[in-house]
């Protein structure tokens, strides 16, 4: 029993302010604190018993319970355990002890809950408003179950502007995006240079909200929600429609088809073989070497074309619904994915000797956005980034789901810590990615792909996801509710946590590395900004009004 | 040097890889999801189609005691297919139309008008018992067709009350 052992270290320090446990499966571990302790216990979870930090979710309880309720959720890797650590707060006074301090990965996660639920983080280092857009009124909170899903508030200053930190003396400010050529999506970096060397950065982004978790809990369906997940990412859709739907199947105690998990297992291996390929060739692209971005983007075409043979769709693949998948996948198709995939290895092959052996590339990335393994470990970041340091972490192996428990395949690590050692990291990650799917293809029993699901999903329940995303690790988190739908739906997304690490990886580095530095954890603003209502352009030259941009958009 | 003479072998290799598209377009695949046809003569008018449709893009509202009109807006309709999958009359197909940009949206509405039978007791569009049986859906919903808005909140099911027009007569 792992999560009873991690329990039991856990009770050794705090047993006396542990109110109650949950321990649902072997795998996950739910425990609800007293607020006072939550800071020194999250400490001690993060630091002596070297648990990983996930996201910190705040949920507005009050319709039900009558309180709002924060969750703190840590991965233990060496005992496959994902844990949540909640803690109730009255309704009137929703105040808590903020983790930062303890666990700097938390800042984000405890902003966020701030500005879209009111829940005061005492002690947070860092107060400045993260989600919500500059001129959204204070103390309007839209996550709150009282604020309805199509409500605009009322005195929206549409000329406020963010108010940045004063740059340390000496140096120059670059404003670097929103807009820029080298970002496909919206975000604001803030350098602070001083000649050519970045001294730090400030950041704002989450120009892009949409919504999606607002949507979640008040209009759309179980069912509907993996066709709005798959939206989330235009990389990794396929990642946040499995999270979701295994979230919601491990609140609900479902367990879907055999067949079923090694398809999704299969469709989850394409989409990173064909994010990886995308990487390498836009990894090129940033350095200028275009020669080799159209190569890799030629390799990656024929698995797009599989993936619209085997879903109907080049990228949204519509494949999850709870307790299955839709799309089954025939002895004719299974033929192709065979012959693609050999295809693609042999190219492969020639490619990543090309690369490896490339001066050029080494010289622009060796030594390049370093991130060691105490900063990964500090700020939570994951997948690629953190494996290029040395440290073998994998969703895939540390908390198995769907077929992945059933497949052999290596961690691959380097040991580089820079941007080189994370573009050997995903080239060597192509080849495991093939060898999964072709022991899935193997392995693969018949049966049933979906499951008939008759009785309706018990309400107030907690569902804990993670899956690795070609980026990282992608978390989901689901408390089941009535009306068929949830109460609540978080997303965390890989870039969340990795874009925490920029201003620590580009510090005192050359201007012109930049770009390459942020390219590199292959960031994702559309994942990363879920969830707003409104989105304004604010910034460096003019402020338009909404009223403006929607002229200028749209046709009436 | 000798990974740049490797690079320039893949490229050779690779040849020529670009399609004449706009000119030849190539086949699609079978399970291909483009814009979905709606089959008027299978329809039974269930509403399963709209009450799953997670981009609302199918409205249905009764004009008259016997005529009940779906209409399919193709503005935000994402091609998920969920329609056509819980379809239990198959009346709708993921065809392998993709070049539908229009100047103008009416080109992708598509609008049913389908008999329903009407119910004796208060005088409202269904179809033969059984398939809405079967299919526990409820139904029934006036969405706001002139200004092709989804009404959010559904009632679950069919009411006689709030039909003063209509006297039920008992024996």
């Amino acid at each position: 029993m792992p999560a009873r052992n991690v329990l039991n270290q856990i009770k050794e320090r705090f047993e006396p302010s542990i109110l109650r446990v949950d321990v649902p499966s072997d795998n996950r571990l739910f425990l609800y604190v007293t607020p006072g302790v939550v800071r020194d216990i999250c400490n001690h979870v993060f630091r002596d018993l070297d648990a990983r930090y996930v996201v910190s979710i705040g949920i507005d309880d009050r319709p039900y319970s009558g309180q709002f309720t924060v969750a703190h959720n840590f991965g233990f890797e060496r005992e496959k355990v994902l844990s949540s650590i909640l803690v109730n707060l009255p309704a009137d006074d929703p105040v808590i002890d903020s983790i930062s301090p303890a666990v700097p990965a938390a800042n984000w996660a405890e902003r966020e809950f701030r500005d879209l639920l009111g829940i005061e983080p005492v002690g947070c280092p860092s107060m400045k408003r993260l989600v919500l857009p500059d001129g959204w009124p204070e103390g309007v909170h839209p996550l709150r179950k009282d604020f309805s899903w199509d409500l605009k508030p009322a005195k929206f200053d549409e000329n406020k502007v963010f108010a940045f930190d004063d740059p340390p003396e000496g140096c120059v400010v670059v404003p670097f995006g929103p807009f820029h050529p080298t970002l496909d999506e919206p975000a604001h970096f803030r350098l602070y240079v001083e000649g050519e060397i970045v001294r730090g950065c400030e950041y704002r982004g989450f120009m892009v909200h949409r919504g999606i978790e607002k949507l979640a809990d008040t209009v759309l369906t179980y069912n509907e929600i993996p066709m709005m997940a798959e939206r989330i990412c235009g990389i990794c859709g396929c990642v946040h429609s499995v999270a979701y739907a295994q979230a919601v199947e491990q609140a609900a105690a479902i367990e879907p088809p055999a067949r079923a998990r090694f398809i999704r297992t299969i469709m989850l291996e394409l989409e990173r073989l064909h994010s990886h390929l995308l990487w390498v060739g836009l990894a090129n692209h940033i350095l200028g070497f275009d020669t080799l971005f159209m190569q890799s983007f030629r390799m990656r075409e024929p698995i797009m074309w599989l993936c619209e043979r085997i879903t109907g769709n080049r990228k949204t693949y519509g494949l999850c619904v709870i307790g299955g998948v839709r799309w089954d996948i025939t002895p004719e198709i299974k033929d192709d994915i065979n012959r693609i995939l050999d295809q693609l290895e042999k190219e492969w092959i020639a490619a990543a000797k090309a690369v490896q052996g490339d001066r050029n590339l080494q010289k622009r990335t060796k030594g390049v956005g370093i991130a060691d393994a105490a900063l990964v470990k500090d700020l939570g970041l994951i997948g690629p980034i953190a494996r290029a340091s040395g440290v073998p972490q994998d969703c895939r192996r540390d908390f198995p789901y769907a077929a992945y428990d059933q497949v052999d395949f290596q961690v691959i690590t380097q040991a580089g810590c820079d941007v080189w050692s994370r573009v050997l990291v995903r080239v060597l990650e192509v080849f495991e990615s093939i060898r999964i799917i072709r022991q899935c293809l193997e392995k693969m029993p018949a049966g049933p792909i979906q499951l008939q699901l008759d009785d309706e999903l018990p309400p107030g329940r907690i569902g804990l996801s993670s899956i690795e995303a070609p980026r990282g690790e992608a978390h989901h988190f689901v408390v089941t509710g009535e009306e068929n739908r949830p109460r609540r739906w978080r997303v965390r997304a890989p870039t969340y946590q990795n874009l925490q690490g920029i201003p620590a990886m580009i510090k005192d580095q050359q201007l012109a590395d930049m770009t390459i530095s942020l390219g590199s954890i292959d960031p994702c603003f559309s994942c990363t900004d879920r969830l707003e209502i409104l989105d304004i352009k604010s910034g460096d030259v003019r402020v338009y009004s909404q009223q403006e941009i929607v002229n200028m958009t749209r046709r009436v | 040097m000798i990974s740049k003479l490797k690079e320039a072998v893949i490229c050779l290799k690779a040849g020529k890889v670009t399609l004449p598209y706009p000119f030849a377009a190539e086949p699609v695949p079978a399970r291909y999801r483009g814009r979905p046809i709606f089959n008027v003569e299978r329809c039974i008018g269930c509403g399963g189609c709209a009450n799953n449709c997670p981009a609302r893009e199918i409205l249905l509202s009764d004009v008259c005691q016997e005529i009940r009109i779906m209409r399919y807006l193709g503005q935000r309709c994402t091609y998920c297919g969920r329609c056509a999958d819980v379809c239990p009359e198959h009346a709708i197909t993921m065809s392998g139309e993709f070049e539908t940009a229009t100047n103008d949206k009416r080109d992708l509405q598509q609008e049913l008008e389908v008999f329903m039978g009407t119910c004796q007791r208060c005088g409202r569009c269904f179809t033969a018992p059984g398939p809405l049986e079967q299919l526990m859906m409820k139904g029934y919903r006036q969405d706001d067709l002139p200004a092709g808005r989804w009404v959010y909140k559904s009632r679950s099911f069919l009411q006689s009350e709030g039909l003063p027009d209509i006297e039920i007569e008992l024996d």
